[in-house]
């Protein structure tokens, strides 16, 4: 039935949403405080693999038939995705190497790494042993009782679904009400400016890219965990990449990055549950996963609204602050 | 980020030749970033219980053994030289052109689309036009950002990756659709792959001239990557385009200032970048398989991203950039073989190796302009004959 198809797509549509709202959160820091991420879909790599070892390595159960695994997992992928991207922290801000370089050495690095550590880890280098264990999925109250099958769409979600929602609380406020916020900020629009009033420069920028990776490692290792239940080569399929794409077509603002990460989600899920609907029936499947890219092409060339990235982003500060 | 050097006087005080300096800059640069890279390899090796200087020398022993291994090596550098270049034509205009990889995939589907169709044409004629039609593939999803920069001003690095993103599944598409295999060949095909090319679409195998074996997969591709390398030297060097783009790249407002119609050139630079990006594939297309597979070869894209730094964006130095690369990648199969390091060992310290080189040569060229700033100050000193000028001081500051 056509209703219960929408119900499970929308299902389907949160677990991307997630994988690609928190990760484009990660850009968002990164970015605002003045540093171009491009290196998020390397730092997600990470977080898939490392977050597949975390849950094969703590086997034990916390009781109430939790396991231990995937929370270790999730956690260990945020630590590595930040101790990853620390890589990236230190090329752009102690050296000012340009961050487009930087971030494409990231993402090469990162694709190796995942074979190394697999390879030292799972004895195979291209996918860890399947079928791990991951969160115990839940039903939204009410929401799933919906009906006409759009219940679907709020049943057997995982739990870092409602996190990622959540998110945007302690990440609203933070950027927006608090010092440290509106001082990360200014160190994006202008940093000889903040600067000049006794901010440095260098320290929120390493925090923004650090929070960047951890955040990216997160949602690696989710959908390694969550969606996957094991890590594989290819995993990530370039949704690093389609967070950035939300995370330039919502304008750098958290709110904005809800939506468009909802709308990439739902595109992605389109062509595993809404294939023979009549408006995609007659697209390939790979012509509905170009969507984020050509809209954000769009949107990029000013054909709807405006896109207006943090000022600073990407210009290498020469101030003081740094360490050379 | 060099600062403007003092044409006349400074040739007064300095000892060494003028051209000799930023080349004994980066020989040192590259130097230092090869020895703390192997540094921090032969931690991770120790690390693993092997010994550096096994796993080091199996790597070298791959690669120059005998004339197969090294045909081989060379057959690696093909992709790398064309996917250099092509970065590095659009970095010489300060344009940032990551969309190579997509540019190499389009290329990919387009010959692919020549070989199997056009194979009414004689003999040596088609394998010509299947390599016209890579790059114009290239060039083709190269135009869309460079227009999209010249009309709308996007950025061409977010309009690259998107059009990555695009690409890769266009690729997809075009593979399970239009240039889906027809003949089976009998069970064993499993593979997604489209069908095999005629014979005289392949570029042939010419390493027995060489004494190599066949599995080289060495062929007149490498010479066509030397002959594109030495024609991008040739258009840096000796042509109004070149003059131009350079230009551009070092003082976008001078050059608007001298005439030169930015936007024309970097459409041009796109296109020429796009008509070498589509080269990249060929070397497995024409050569290593003989049709387009579902597991083709990605990342090199991005690897000549890697590869044109390392040669600091020279034609020559990005042949020597590739070669030695591939001199690693090579080490690959070594490792397997000799050594308990898994194989992967050789993409980290790839990996170490081009972080290690960006950031040296970064911190060197500060230096250098830190130097060339003190100079300028002696010199002022020289001529206001001032007594005491801190000089170190002063460029301190400035930078």
């Amino acid at each position: 039935m056509f209703l219960e198809d929408i119900g499970a797509s929308i299902q389907i549509a949160f677990t991307y949403f997630t994988i690609i709202y928190i990760t484009g959160l990660g850009g968002l820091f990164s970015e605002r405080s003045g540093i171009v991420n491009i290196g998020l879909e390397g730092m997600m790599i990470i977080g898939t693999v490392t977050g597949s070892f975390g849950t094969m390595y703590f086997t034990t159960e916390l009781g109430w038939g939790i396991p231990l695994g995937p929370i270790m997992g999730l956690l260990f992928g945020m630590v590595c995705g930040l101790l990853f991207a620390s890589i990236h922290a230190v090329a752009t801000i102690t050296f000012r190497v340009d961050h487009i370089v930087s971030g494409v050495v990231i993402n090469l690095v990162a694709i190796g790494l995942a074979r190394f550590l697999s390879a030292i880890w799972f004895g195979q280098a291209t996918q860890s042993p399947p079928g791990q264990p991951k969160l115990s999925p839940l039903d939204l109250p009410l929401l799933s009782d919906l009906p006409w099958g759009l219940g679907r769409a709020f049943q057997q979600l995982s739990p870092m679904v409602l996190v990622a929602f959540l998110l945007l609380i302690p990440v609203w406020y933070s950027l927006n009400r608090s010092r440290w916020g509106l001082r990360l900020r200014s160190c994006g629009e202008n940093p000889e400016a903040t600067r000049s009033l006794g901010v440095s420069v260098s320290i929120y920028r390493y925090q923004g890219v650090l929070i960047s990776g951890a955040l990216a490692g997160l949602a690696g290792a989710f959908l390694a965990i969550e969606e996957s239940q094991f890590w594989r080569e290819g995993q990530t399929q370039g949704l690093g990449f389609i967070a950035l794409a939300a995370l330039i077509l919502s304008n750098w603002n958290p709110v904005r990055l809800l939506w468009a990460a909802f709308l990439f989600g739902f595109a992605q899920a389109i062509p595993l549950r809404l294939d023979d609907f009549f408006l995609f029936s007659w697209l390939p499947p790979q012509f509905i996963r170009m969507i984020p890219y050509v809209v954000t092409i769009v949107a990029i060339a000013g054909f709807v609204g405006k896109v207006r990235p943090p000022a600073a982003a990407g210009r290498a500060y020469e101030g003081g602050g740094g360490t050379l | 980020m060099a600062a403007p050097g003092a044409t006349v006087p400074a040739a007064r005080i300095r000892e060494r030749p003028r051209w000799l300096e930023p080349l004994l800059v980066q020989a040192g640069a590259l130097l230092l970033a090869l020895l703390i890279s192997l540094a921090l390899g032969a931690v991770i090796i120790v690390w693993y219980g092997e010994s550096p200087i096994l796993v080091y020398s199996t790597i070298l022993k791959f690669a120059f053994r005998d004339a197969t291994s090294f045909g081989t090596v060379l057959s690696i550098a093909t992709p790398l030289i064309f996917s250099a270049l092509a970065v590095a034509v659009c970095f010489k205009a300060g344009l940032f052109n990551i969309g190579v990889e997509g540019q190499f995939l389009v290329g990919l589907v387009t010959a692919t689309w020549a070989a199997l169709h056009l194979d009414f044409l004689p003999g040596a004629t088609l394998a010509i036009a299947v390599l016209v039609f890579a790059m114009l593939g290239g060039m083709i999803w190269a135009a869309i950002p460079a227009v999209l920069k010249v009309k709308t001003g996007a950025h061409e690095v977010v309009t690259t990756i998107m059009l990555n993103g695009i690409a890769v599944s266009f690729l997809a598409w075009a593979l399970n659709g239009p240039l889906k295999f027809t003949e089976t060949e009998g069970a064993f095909n499993v593979d997604l792959r489209s069908d095999r090319f005629a014979d005289n679409a392949l570029i042939p195998n010419i390493g027995e001239l060489f004494g190599m074996k066949d599995s080289a997969d060495f062929s007149l591709l490498f010479f066509l990557a030397l002959i594109a390398a030495v024609l991008v030297w040739f258009l840096f060097k000796r042509m109004r385009l070149g003059y131009e783009a350079r230009a551009v790249g070092s003082s976008p407002g001078s050059a608007q200032a001298g005439g030169i119609s930015i936007g024309a050139v970097q459409i041009k630079l796109f296109l020429i970048s796009g008509a070498l990006a589509g080269l990249i594939g060929m070397q497995q297309l024409l050569v290593d398989k003989g049709a387009l597979v579902q597991n083709y070869e990605a990342q090199l894209g991005f690897i000549g991203i890697g590869v044109a730094f390392l040669g600091q964006n020279n034609p020559i130095g990005i042949i020597f950039a590739a070669i030695f690369w591939s001199v690693l990648s090579r080490g690959e199969s070594g490792l397997q073989i000799d050594t308990e390091v898994p194989r992967e060992f050789v993409i980290i310290l790839q990996g170490i190796f081009i972080m290690t080189v960006v950031i040296v040569y970064q911190v060197a060229r500060r230096w250098a302009a830190r130097r060339q700033l003190a100079r300028e100050g002696q010199i002022e000193e020289m001529e206001d004959s001032a007594a005491s000028v801190d000089v170190e001081g002063l460029a301190r500051e400035d930078i």
